[in-house]
């Protein structure tokens, strides 16, 4: 029988960076396998390269070398307007610090990612008030990010990550500004979206990664043996991940 | 055109922000706006200056002051010298003047001068001066021609005992039998001078004169020809050294021509040195307000290297993310530059004239502060500059502007928001 091809592909990924005339891998040789839909955490002690990861999965940074393709384009080396279009059309991204635009309302700020892939602007906004809606933000559409609680910025963030209805939505540590009660809220809402897409969440907090489909253990840039911990649903891969030796 | 909106739209996000950096800009717009309307002050004012004051030339008869009962200076110019000196190339405008000597004491004597009615009432000592105010009755009218009218200076009429109050009804007697050690005597009858107007020059000598219509002094003193002074306006300063020298070819042999040498030469090169110290200050500014506009405009766009850092994370390209960030620059450009000329038409004239006093006063020769204090500068704008002002500032912003964005929107969405 053959395995679909996995939405996510790293191989032999590496992200370097030069500090002085020291060189960090923050990321040192990663080979990852994520399938379509399924919740998947990243954790990891800080410094450990987590949301490096997350950023080259998402076309927000390149790999030093390495191969990343996700669904199908391989991001290590297509043009810089490819890149735009890809972040724009495949992913959805949700900040730690949520990086809303401060002058836009809620309705606003869901919809621009709409705006830069063209939709009209009727769609735009009813999609962006359908999205609010699922987020429990209906009733807050015309509230600006100065006017809304931190839960209820990061939902928005949520929203906006799935305008364009992306095939993986990623979460650098979405509950890091948030009290825990919130932060549970928001993992809920992120699991929910995880039965349609695959969500990537980068935490440090063991016990919200726990509800995660996969969780993937990064430690010096390196996913470390059984990062497969644990596979609540059907819908996540057998992880592939290896463990590389890090390269001097 | 989303972006374009959004742009617009980003202006209003921080209004006490918004308020800082109009008024940042506004500053330098106001301060050019400012400059340009000294310079243009301190060009109207010397253009004024060289037209009306030193570019007279004066012609005498030769070795002689003119003055038509005074021992060894009564030789005048002949009535053909006016129409040679009219004939000169460059020479604007000509008026004739006859002078006689009376004798007063104290102080010693008077002068009558005989003027067409309309023409500049010169003193003797000060021609340049020219036009003392008239302080009681009128001024001459063109119907005063040939009339026994008078316009008396306030010194002689002290002497008189004429008062202000007596102008229109006092009348004065001009007797040229009288004499004096350096004024001999006319045998000519007296003649009684109805004074219509009083004057006051500001000099002592000035205001011991008597103006009369020139042909009235010709009938009182019996010169039916002649010309004391004849006063030569050339219409330019940079013509005079070349009238001057048309003039000695043609009546050299029997005129002296007083040319205002020097004080065409320093007028002509103190107001262009005036001129270009405020036009240069107009430029200092012009290129302060450019820089102003540009730095402030670079750091608004570095400062919110975050907020491109996620526009590009979400999407945004390039493309949109400049446009987002021009139109908002030309927008608060021009908010900047309407305030800073809001600010200039409600309080231009007064802070003009200090900084033109702070700024530009200073720099000038000391004889030369005088004619400058009592500077005119206005509010007013010339379209075409303040065209120019907008087209530059705008130009600087989008610059700024755009070197911020584009040295933003080249990094990935990460380094852009860690950029700051």
């Amino acid at each position: 029988m053959n395995r679909p091809a996995p939405l996510v592909e790293l191989r032999e990924v590496w992200k370097s960076y030069r500090k002085g005339s020291e060189t960090i891998n923050a990321v040192a040789g990663v080979d990852l396998d994520l399938a379509e839909h399924g919740m998947v955490a990243i954790v990891g002690p800080s410094g450990s390269g987590k949301s490096t990861l997350l950023h080259v999965i998402g076309g927000m940074d390149r790999p030093t070398r390495g191969s990343v393709r996700v669904a199908g384009r391989n991001l290590s080396d297509i043009p810089q307007g490819e890149l735009t279009r890809f972040r724009r059309e495949v992913v959805g991204f949700v900040f730690q610090t949520f990086n809303l635009i401060p002058n836009l309302t809620a309705l606003e700020n869901v919809a621009l990612p709409m705006e830069f892939s063209g939709v009209a602007r009727a769609a735009r906004a009813s999609r962006a008030k359908a999205l609010l809606e699922r987020v429990d933000l209906g009733q807050r559409s015309r509230h600006r990010p100065n006017e809304l609680s931190g839960g209820e910025m990061q939902r928005v963030a949520i929203a906006r990550a799935l305008a364009n209805e992306p095939r993986v939505v990623l979460a650098d540590e979405p509950t890091g500004n948030l009290d825990s009660a919130t932060g549970r809220l928001i993992y809920e809402l992120l699991q929910s979206i995880a039965r349609e897409r695959t969500v990537v969440v980068v935490t440090h907090s063991e016990e919200l990664a726990r509800l995660a489909d996969r969780v993937l253990h990064l430690r010096d840039g390196r996913l470390s043996n059984g990062a497969a911990s644990a596979v609540s649903s059907g819908t996540a891969q057998v992880p592939s991940a290896r463990q590389e030796q890090t390269r001097a | 055109m989303g972006m374009i909106l959004l742009g617009l739209r980003n202006l209003f996000r921080n209004k006490l922000r918004l308020m800082v950096v109009v008024l940042l800009l506004a500053t330098p717009f106001f301060l050019l706006l400012a400059m340009q309307s000294i310079a243009d002050a301190v060009g109207r004012q010397t253009t004024t200056l060289m037209q009306d004051v030193n570019t007279v030339l004066q012609l005498r008869a030769r070795g002689s002051m003119g003055h038509i009962n005074m021992i060894a200076q009564d030789r005048i110019l002949p009535d053909s010298v006016l129409d040679k000196v009219r004939g000169i190339e460059h020479v604007a405008h000509v008026e004739p003047y006859l002078l006689a000597m009376a004798p007063i004491t104290p102080p010693n004597f008077v002068m009558h001068v005989g003027l067409a009615p309309g023409a500049v009432k010169r003193l003797e000592s000060h021609g340049e001066a020219g036009n003392p105010r008239i302080i009681a009755g009128r001024d001459f009218r063109p119907e005063d021609a040939g009339q026994d009218v008078a316009i008396i200076g306030q010194g002689y009429a002290a002497w008189a005992r004429i008062g202000p109050e007596d102008i229109g009804r006092a009348t004065m007697t001009v007797d040229a039998t009288r004499t004096h050690p350096v004024i001999f005597a006319l045998d000519r009858p007296k003649r009684e001078l109805r004074i219509v107007g009083m004057y006051a020059s500001g000099y002592v000598f000035g205001d011991l004169q008597l103006f009369l219509p020139i042909d009235t002094f010709r009938s009182i003193y019996g010169t039916r020809e002649g010309i004391s002074w004849i006063f030569a306006r050339v219409d330019s300063v940079d013509n005079v050294a070349r009238v001057a020298q048309g003039l000695r070819e043609v009546v050299g042999d029997v005129a002296d021509i007083l040319v205002p040498q020097n004080a065409a030469v320093f007028t002509a090169t103190t107001s262009r040195a005036v001129i270009r110290l405020a036009w240069t200050g107009g430029l200092l500014a012009f290129v302060l307000m450019s820089l102003v506009v540009f730095f402030v405009l670079l750091m608004q766009v570095r400062e919110r290297a975050r907020e491109i850092g996620t526009l590009k994370a979400i999407g945004a390209s390039n493309g949109a993310v400049s446009a987002q960030f021009l139109t908002e620059a030309v927008a608060v450009t021009l908010l900047g530059g309407v305030l800073g000329l809001a600010i200039f038409r409600l309080a231009g004239e007064a802070v003009t004239g200090r900084l033109f006093a702070f700024g530009i006063g200073p720099f000038l020769p000391a004889h030369y502060k005088p004619l400058f204090e009592s500077l005119s500068v206005g509010s007013q704008i010339s379209g075409p500059v303040l065209l120019l002002v907008v087209l530059v500032a705008v130009a600087a912003a989008a610059l700024g502007s755009a070197y911020g964005v584009r040295q933003l929107v080249k990094l990935s969405p990460l380094e852009a928001m860690q950029h700051e």
